[in-house]
């Protein structure tokens, strides 16, 4: 089975400015992908770059298509940081918006009771189904944040990309938006690629960490993140200082199991 | 009185032509006004005058003229927009600037300003011929098609460019076409209101219609009846008092824009009091 994203040696230079250099990696199908680092380290260009939305030299394929010629695009949701219209009045409907998901063919673009009930399920999966007929640009920006969640799951899509997702949602409605994400990948297998720089709220959900900085830092499982001395040095003395002393008080800050508190080591030796 | 307006044939022809050119300008803008791009009208406008100078330097018919000049600027502009990756309105102030120079110069070269080129510049509406009717109808039938097939696409990506590109949407392809239609509709709209004037067409009757419609389809019909409206009251008004009609076209139209702006505001008002009293 092929993987859900191949990337090798992507590389992309903004004018004369190297943006990202020779970046491989494989994501499978059931990945939960976490994307960290720096500002201007290059995650949003390589979300780009996955979207076909840049071109860059090297390879990426989706599902087993070289990213140019694929044209599955139901497949895939995408939410940006920011809403295309936060400041300006757009005169469409919510449910105007989310069917936008769908707008992939001829058949699915229009306001059928088949595609009406898919983008009905999408709004309340985000909890914005009481918001179906109100004008889009008329929300908040969090409310906003949740329809476009909901248009970007209104295809049923295998893949997720979430670029900062959760940056204008307020506390209960990013706990409500990562447990979505984390049901979606654990019982649907929706594969997710998420950049974040909320680490804590969403480390216990994701199953991979990626760290960008113009190079691939790291990639691998969750567990050996918190170990790894590449990361280590590019996260400098003091934050590694932090995850160190939270590990030492028996709490890992990105939520995985490579800790175990002083209770549970007496128990195992009981 | 206005029988007796209506019965001139170069009325018939100045409203039927104005009429045209205002719905397409209108059908125009509004996608140009959501994608922020309204100013392109007022840039392709200023190179609008290089044409019609080149025009009148070769003897040859300044709407012909301008037809591939404004073509080529407004791909020039797409191009500056995409390859060099500047902003929008840099781009279109770079290409309207080179227009509006290269306009003068060929003005300069032709013997200055007579009558036909102040006719352009500030419009001349009675002075439609037959032709012009014809090419704006196939202009209108043209977008109206255009339209129909890509409605959906053009919100989408109106919308979010970037969202509609990962769907499959030809975005590029989109705003090529668009483009060039509103240069299209800027060599016909000159005659009606002017070079100076053209960039009100386009942009005030979806900024009217924006204040208050409640969905796209009613942005759109709203900003269609303002700006043919606005053509008849302002004909009708310019020979009434013998004053410049491509003015007095704008002017009708602006007075629409603050009407709706007080209303749209005495509605919200009315809102927020009725909310007030309810709790």
């Amino acid at each position: 089975m092929p993987s859900v994203i191949e990337a090798k040696k992507v590389q992309f230079k903004y004018t004369r400015t190297l943006v990202l250099d020779k970046v491989s990696f494989n994501v499978q199908a059931g990945d939960y992908v976490g994307i960290i680092g720096p500002n201007g380290g290059g995650k949003t260009t390589l979300l780009k770059l996955i979207l076909g939305l840049e071109k860059g030299a090297g390879e990426i394929k989706l599902f087993g298509t070289p990213v140019a010629q694929f044209s599955d695009w139901q497949k895939i949701g995408y939410l940006a940081q920011k809403s295309p219209v936060s400041q300006s009045r757009f005169p469409i409907s919510v449910q105007e918006v989310v069917l936008m998901g769908l707008c992939f063919d001829k058949e699915h673009k229009e306001a059928t009771p088949e595609n009406l009930r898919a983008v009905r399920r999408a709004l309340s999966q985000t909890h914005t189904l009481n918001l179906s007929k109100r004008i889009f640009s008329d929300l908040s920006v969090g409310q906003q944040q949740r329809v476009l969640l909901a248009r970007a799951l209104v295809s049923e899509p295998k893949l997720l990309i979430l670029d900062e997702p959760s940056a204008a949602l307020d506390g209960s409605s990013r706990e409500m938006f990562f447990a979505l994400l984390g049901e979606l990948n654990k019982k649907n297998g929706v594969t997710i690629l998420l950049i974040t720089h909320d680490t804590g709220e969403v480390g216990k959900y994701i199953s991979k960490f990626m760290y960008i900085d113009r190079e691939l830092v790291f990639f691998g499982d969750k567990e050996e993140f918190c170990h790894s001395q590449k990361v280590a040095e590019k996260l400098g003395a003091f934050a590694q200082h932090t995850i160190d002393h939270l590990h030492n008080h028996g709490h890992c800050p990105l939520g995985c199991s490579c800790v175990h508190t002083v209770e549970q080591e007496e128990a195992a030796h009981d | 009185m206005i029988s007796e307006f209506l019965s001139y044939g170069f009325v018939q022809r100045g409203l039927l032509a104005g009429s045209l050119v205002a719905v397409i300008c209108a059908l125009l803008g509004v996608f140009l006004v959501l994608k922020r791009l309204s100013l392109i009208g007022d840039g392709l406008s200023h190179v609008c005058l290089t044409g019609v100078a080149l025009g009148l330097l070769t003897q040859t018919s300044p709407l012909y003229m301008s037809v591939p000049v404004v073509l080529v600027a407004s791909l020039g502009i797409l191009q500056i927009m995409e390859k060099i990756k500047i902003y929008g309105d840099a781009a279109i102030g770079i290409v309207s600037a080179a227009g509006l120079a290269v306009g003068i110069l060929l003005t300069a070269l032709a013997g200055g300003f007579n009558a036909d080129l102040f006719g352009f510049l500030f419009g001349s509406i009675l002075t439609v011929g037959r032709g012009e009717v014809l090419w704006c109808a196939v202009l209108l039938a043209a977008l109206l098609l255009f339209l129909l097939f890509y409605y959906r696409d053009l919100i989408a990506a109106s919308f979010d460019e970037s969202f509609a590109r990962t769907r499959g949407i030809a975005v590029r392809r989109l705003n090529a076409t668009l483009i060039i239609f509103t240069s299209l509709a800027i060599v016909l709209a000159c005659k009606v209101v002017g070079i100076f004037l053209i960039s009100a067409l386009i942009i005030v009757p979806p900024v009217t219609a924006l204040l208050f419609a409640k969905t796209f389809k009613q942005v759109l019909w709203l900003s269609c009846v303002q700006a043919v409206v606005s053509v008849w009251v302002g004909v009708y008004l310019s020979f009434l008092f013998n004053i410049p009609s491509g003015a007095t076209i704008i002017l009708v139209n602006l007075v629409f824009l603050v009407a709706a702006f007080i209303y749209s505001r005495m509605g919200r008002s009315y809102a927020q009091g009725e909310r007030k009293n309810a709790r």
